[in-house]
């Protein structure tokens, strides 16, 4: 489904078999942002639409999971006094991603079969759920990082240098969650087994990331196979820039993080070129 | 001069009738699997059924296109390729222009959202600027006539009322080709003679309408050229003449087909 101008103006479609390319699919899906910016709108408004604190819970629910965690971590688990950064902040910089990536990619993956009597009326590129879902999660991401900021004047830390290379670690986990939303998305319209399974495997990443603790913990000889896990490296990555660079930089993490997410992504687009037009069949 | 806005050349839309090749569990997908490679071959898909097939047809600028034919003869089918809601098996179809299509009842509401909110919705999914729907926002609220339930969710509306504001959007997303698909048989008289003033000034305004009427009377107003598809093909096609054959098509009530108790 090709889009090309005509002499008049009016816009032409080609419908054939042939799947879309991928500059084609993302052209239609820039045109039709302002439908992708009124279901972020609605959505936003309707999570807080009935409380009492308002958009104040984009900062409590940090707030609670930093000092949840730092309890039971620190506290409890015993995992505190390894680095001169203060722990909160340390746990801060596991938590709010893990959170984001959690929420995300469920969010994404159940956003076109929770959509799918819209997708059956009516036609428009239908990367935009997904997409919307995980924008959602990641400006709730976003906007807990004043609370980082808050943390670092009350504890009276100040980050280094390292801290303008953070932009990149966001966007990698912004990348990495939206390809997992997409690919997933459509996954789950024909395999609804996924939707019981995903939750499942969260919880055992939870485990297998360093959300609680730093990658040191984990044995040197399973580092690697640890580190296969991409939040390894996107976790480890703001730490290294937020927290003074901590142990040094997480090179190897980091590479294979790259890459898991490079594999994700173009595995996503690809499923995901070859299998939108196909959606309303598939479901 | 002929203005094709829309051109249909072997179009075709082929489902698999056996459940295997349609898998909806990990389970049935990994046994058609195993079984495939156990025996070597496909055991898959072994019963096909096309919906429509070699379907080639063209609609100029200014016509309205009516398809008729009983029940399972592809005219859903074809109107749901023509809006992208799935995409064909082979053929192709061009078309020209921004199009507005009501598919059955409810056209892509959000049940969740109130009225007021589904009409932006709808219409930026519809391809229309949320400046425009603004401008444009009084006239669909007077001519779907659901003022009063317009901060409703739409979940609680009646069929009647989603149906009369899902056509009073599509009105107004100046597209320049409509597609309603029997969507008419659930509103009033009343509402129902508006949408039909409607798509006359759409008409004359030179834009074009495909529509799918089990409603004769509908048709005879409407259609200027009309398509008689039976069992995924066009069995019959007629512009000047659409009279006889609307006629010939409501003697055999669309039960038989076309060639069936045909002098």
């Amino acid at each position: 489904m090709k889009e090309s101008a005509t002499p008049i103006g009016e816009p032409t479609i080609l419908i054939d078999a042939s799947p879309p390319t991928l500059a084609a699919y993302c052209r239609e899906v820039f045109e039709f942002r302002e439908v992708a910016w009124m279901l972020i709108r609605r959505d936003l408004i309707v999570r807080f639409r009935q409380t009492y604190f308002g958009l104040a819970w984009l900062l409590f629910k940090p707030l609670m999971l930093m000092a949840v965690m730092s309890f039971a971590f620190g506290f409890l688990a015993g995992f505190q006094k390894v680095h001169s950064a203060p722990y909160p902040l340390l746990i801060f910089c596991g938590v709010i991603p893990w959170y984001f990536f959690s929420n995300s990619v469920p969010d994404g993956m159940n956003s076109l079969l929770g959509h799918i009597h819209i997708i059956q009326k009516t036609y428009f590129p239908r990367a935009i759920f997904p997409l919307a879902a995980v924008a959602i999660d990641a400006i709730e991401f976003l906007v807990a990082w004043i609370l980082f900021a808050l943390g670092c004047i009350w504890f009276a830390y100040l980050p280094g240098w390292q801290i303008v290379f953070l932009p990149l670690f966001f966007l990698q986990l912004l990348a990495l969650c939206a390809a997992l939303g997409l690919l997933l998305a459509v996954v789950n319209l024909q395999f609804r087994d996924v939707g019981n399974l995903v939750p499942f495997l969260l919880t055992v990443g939870f485990f297998i990331s360093p959300v609680g603790y730093t990658t040191e913990r984990i044995p040197t000889e399973w580092q690697l196979l640890y580190a296969l896990n991409p939040l390894v490296g996107i976790v480890e990555g703001l730490r290294w820039c937020l927290l003074n660079g901590m142990g040094g930089f997480p090179l190897m993490p980091v590479i294979l993080s790259l890459s898991m997410t490079i594999v994700i992504g173009v595995t996503a687009i690809r499923h995901f070129l070859i299998t939108e037009p196909k959606l309303v069949d598939l479901a | 001069m002929t203005d094709t806005v829309i051109d249909i050349a072997g179009l075709g839309k082929r489902y698999a009738l056996s459940h295997q090749n349609r898998p909806d569990s990990l389970k049935t997908w990994l046994r058609g699997k195993i079984r495939y490679t156990a025996n070597g071959r496909d055991q898959s898909g072994d019963e096909e059924f096309w919906a429509l097939r070699n379907v080639s047809l063209q609609v100029q600028r200014g016509e309205c296109l009516a398809l008729i034919g009983k029940n399972g003869s592809g005219k859903s089918t074809l109107l749901k390729i023509l809006s992208r809601i799935i995409p064909p098996t082979e053929g192709r179809a061009m078309i020209r222009g921004r199009i507005a299509s009501l598919l059955e009842v409810g056209t892509g509401f959000h049940p969740e959202l109130t009225g007021r909110e589904n009409v932006f919705l709808n219409a930026a999914m519809l391809g229309c600027a949320e400046k425009e729907v603004r401008r444009n926002f009084d006239a669909i609220v007077d001519f779907s006539g659901v003022e009063r339930f317009l901060d409703t969710p739409v979940k609680h509306y009646s069929s009647g009322m989603y149906v009369r504001l899902a056509y009073a959007v599509a009105a107004h997303v100046n597209a320049d080709i409509l597609i309603v698909d029997e969507v008419l048989a659930v509103g009033d008289v009343e509402f129902r003679r508006k949408c039909l003033d409607h798509m006359r000034q759409f008409q004359l305004r030179h834009k074009t309408c495909v529509i799918v009427s089990h409603d004769i009377e509908t048709i005879q107003r409407l259609a200027t050229h009309v398509v008689w598809l039976d069992r995924g093909s066009i069995a019959e096609t007629a512009s000047t003449n659409r009279f006889a054959l609307l006629d010939r098509y409501s003697g055999t009530a669309g039960n038989q087909g076309p060639h069936v108790g045909v002098v």
